[in-house]
């Protein structure tokens, strides 16, 4: 009879599924209300509750929001929430770039930076801080555009090195994206010598950050980010096929290049967009997709959601720390602190512990 | 019914030409084997009809139509690949492996319905690996990972079958689990099946027609009597090997001998006194040895006959079922004289072979070295009533050698043969040490002879 249980598990994993993405997504909404609270000015959570209630068609009648100051109001709406927007849209990008270039590349090595969209991005930013900042491009600031152009045309250039015929071949690809990528860290640290007084933009841009988000550069990244995510969705069972190898999928009826391409663009739309407004954040891409098949398995029908969310939830989480610790080191520095930093800082030794303790069946 | 044609396919890996000029056309129901050495282009074969490796010429229809401008996922809803190497990267569950292979009958964005789970789960008891089904892909050993592999081809209801040595990590009870389990899809569901082998003879159990690739050419094709043959087997392998129907499975049977090893010719010629299999082994071994080997007297469709046909042995031969006569014994004497040496086998005398033990004695009295060997005391095997044993007894005062089995009578062969080879050197030594001593007694004279 044990048979019969085997069977019934498989086909009510998609319930099970679903109830951990409802979960999540309630976990997601939760983090971003407790965040526009925290930072040097707290604000209570049912102040934040009847702010953002004001603001939704037919709640808005029943919420008296006479209690809440017009200043918290401010902080929380033109301050907070784009930031901590900003950061739900980067974090799902990077964590789901994650996850596809890790399925394309079936290389736990691989992170959403590994066609080099990140030096690509640095060579644009960097080009824009030297050429004056305060230069603004269709509402957009300049270093935003031309990291958003680095990225895309280096992608572009590591995938013409690496293609072969109409081929694409994982591992020319992966070791075309690990030259170009050093190749333009070199033109960065050009960059860096020849940048002067400017240097510390350069550097802080790397790092990584988004304290100075606007709500133009949400709209700018939001359709990218957002259609590069659910159209990637529709190729997630050839994810599933590829990992079984090239050759396999193809037997298996996946048109094997195509789907490669598709998913390629992808990620790289997607980590190009966040990139251009946030820097160099590292961790959540390489790491966040490991961390997520440690709990949930290798299936990436729900690997991909859920690395997509974590993700998000990580990056708010990590921008609060961040946020925070700048109040109290603010006698110290005026400078926000970089959240690239803080991911790298906590997360790397969260993921070292959840690693040792399932070791066990994560060897493969 | 499924039709697959192969015409004139030639591919190439770089300017190396892998394949040329392979045409074949073939049906459901039919179960191939593609053999050959390694590097013959068998998996370049599968590789070129599983659309993995197009070739540079010709075209391979797929119920006349071209297999290359068909849709991946059409294809994969008729044509499954069980591949050599099973490496899986990240750790799925069994029964997710064999999920897979339903991806051809689901659309995007669909997840497995119970008709989809119902073949997963028919398949996976064919393949006899349900109970692990939850068990991830990673911690079975590599017999069950062959087995979920088989299971997830089959998943995909196909109508033909290409395996390229699916056998290699199974043992000998999976190997004909999973053979007969495709055979029965063969003849039941009409499968297609084409199998490339490394083992003749599983090829000859299941297969009822063949491919035979020699250095990317097909060298013979038709059914499976006619491409495996000995002289096939010889041309393309480069291996002797007997060809025979087997009692048993009533399939054809090889038994490949090991290749013809170059060891220098002896000049010495062993005649063999046996019968009944008890000199087949030897046969071959004394011929690789580079002896000349005679035998007999064998009665005619005896084992032993049969192998001295096969070897090519020159031998004194009897009626079947008939007792020596006179004239077949002293055919055999006649042999023997020409032998520099005479082998006794462990052979069961009756009244109608006791003439070869006293051939064996008349060898042995014309001074010609007798080697017996006693694998099986005589007492089991005398059915004369002692005569044979007395007989026996009488060898062995005259001076025969009695040697206990094989190994012993070939280590006891090439001492005697050293010792030959020395006591020539010796003889050569001595005349060489005579020679000169005459030849400078005459120069010696001559010379006295000139000076005066």
């Amino acid at each position: 009879m044990s048979t019969d249980k085997v069977e019934s598990t498989f086909l009510r994993r998609t319930s099970k599924w679903k109830l951990i993405l409802l979960l999540l997504v309630l976990a997601l909404i939760i983090t971003v209300i407790v965040s526009l609270g925290l930072g040097s000015t707290s604000v209570p959570v049912q102040d934040i509750l009847s702010i953002i209630g004001k603001h939704i068609p037919f709640l808005d009648r029943f919420i008296d929001s006479s209690s809440v100051s017009s200043a918290s109001e401010a902080i929380v709406l033109e301050a907070r929430l784009p930031r901590i927007i900003a950061g739900v849209l980067i974090g799902a990008a990077l964590a789901a770039a994650g996850v596809l270039y890790q399925g394309v590349f079936k290389n736990p090595m691989a992170d959403s930076y590994v066609l080099g969209v990140s030096a690509g991005a640095a060579v644009g930013a960097s080009a824009a801080i030297l050429a004056g900042a305060g230069f603004v491009f269709f509402e957009l600031r300049l270093i935003q555009v031309a990291a958003f152009i680095g990225a895309l045309s280096t992608m572009f250039l590591v995938y013409n090195l690496g293609r072969v015929g109409s081929r694409v071949p994982v591992t020319t690809l992966l070791l075309c994206g690990i030259a170009v990528n050093f190749f333009m860290f070199a033109v960065v640290g050009i960059l860096e010598i020849i940048a002067a007084n400017r240097l510390h933009d350069i550097v802080f841009w790397l790092m990584g950050g988004y304290s100075n988000v606007y709500w133009q550069d949400i709209w700018a990244i939001l359709p990218f980010i957002v259609i590069g995510i659910v159209v990637a969705f529709f190729y997630v069972r050839d994810l599933n096929l590829l990992a079984m190898g090239e050759e396999t999928a193809h037997h298996l009826g996946v048109n094997v290049e195509r789907s490669k391409q598709i998913l390629l663009v992808l990620a790289s739309l997607i980590t190009a967009a966040a990139v251009s407004v946030c820097g160099l954040i590292g961790f959540v891409g390489l790491m966040i997709p490991h961390l997520t098949r440690l709990v949930i398995g290798p299936d990436h029908r729900i690997l991909l959601p859920t690395s997509t969310i974590i993700g998000a939830i990580f990056l708010v989480l990590c921008d609060d720390l961040a946020r925070v610790l700048s109040t109290f080191f603010a006698t110290m520095s005026t400078r926000d602190w970089p959240v690239g930093i803080i991911t790298m800082l906590f997360g790397a030794p969260f993921f070292v512990f959840l690693l040792k303790k399932k070791k066990q069946s994560y060897a493969t | 019914m499924v039709l697959l044609n192969v015409d004139g396919i030639e591919c190439r890996y770089g300017s190396v030409n892998v394949l040329e000029d392979v045409s074949l056309s073939v049906k459901g129901g039919d179960f191939v084997g593609i053999l050959g050495p390694n590097g013959s282009g068998k998996t370049t074969l599968l590789k070129s009809i599983s659309r993995v490796l197009k070739p540079h010429k010709g075209s391979i229809l797929l119920n006349e139509a071209d297999i290359y401008s068909l849709k991946s996922i059409d294809v994969a809803k008729q044509l499954a690949v069980v591949p050599q190497d099973t490496s899986i990267g990240f750790n799925f569950a069994a029964l997710d492996i064999v999920l897979m292979g339903r991806n051809p009958h689901m659309k995007r964005l669909q997840m497995e319905s119970e008709k989809d789970m119902a073949v997963a789960r028919k398949v996976m008891n064919l393949t006899n690996i349900w109970h692990f089904a939850e068990r991830p892909i990673n911690e079975l050993s590599g017999g069950e990972k062959q087995r979920v592999i088989i299971a997830r081809a089959l998943a995909q209801e196909p109508k033909i079958l290409l395996l390229d040595e699916p056998l290699t990590h199974l043992d000998i009870v999976n190997q004909l689990e999973i053979m007969d389990l495709v055979k029965e899809l063969c003849v039941k569901e009409k499968l297609l099946i084409l199998a490339v082998f490394h083992d003749l003879n599983l090829a000859a159990r299941y297969c009822n027609a063949a491919i035979m690739l020699k250095k990317g050419k097909i060298f013979s094709a038709g059914s499976l009597t006619e491409v495996l043959t000995s002289k096939n087997i010889k041309s393309v392998f480069n291996v002797d090997a007997i060809v025979t129907k087997h009692l048993v499975t009533n399939s054809v049977f090889v038994v490949p001998l090991s290749p013809q090893k170059s060891s220098p010719p002896k000049k010495c010629s062993i005649h063999l006194i046996c019968g009944a299999g008890t000199g087949t082994a030897l046969m071959k071994i004394l011929l690789d040895e580079g002896y000349n080997v005679t035998a007999g007297v064998l009665n005619v469709l005896d084992t032993d006959f049969e192998t001295a046909e096969f070897l090519k042995i020159p031998v004194t031969t009897e009626a079947p079922f008939s007792p020596i006569t006179e004239k077949t014994h002293n055919a055999n004497l006649a042999m023997i004289s020409d032998a520099s040496t005479v082998v006794l086998t462990s052979v069961p005398f009756g009244d109608g072979n006791m003439q070869n033990l006293e051939a064996a004695l008349a060898a042995l009295k014309r001074g010609i070295p007798t080697f017996v060997i006693e694998e099986v005391p005589i007492e089991r095997r005398d059915f004369t009533g002692g005569k044979a044993k007395a007989l026996l007894a009488e060898l062995k005062r005259k001076g025969a050698e009695f040697v206990k089995d094989q190994n012993e009578l070939l280590s006891l062969l090439n001492v005697s043969v050293e010792k030959l080879k020395i006591a020539k050197k010796e003889r050569d030594r001595l005349l060489d040490h005579l020679k000169p001593e005459e030849v400078p007694k005459e120069t010696k004279k001559r010379g006295k002879g000139e000076k005066r």
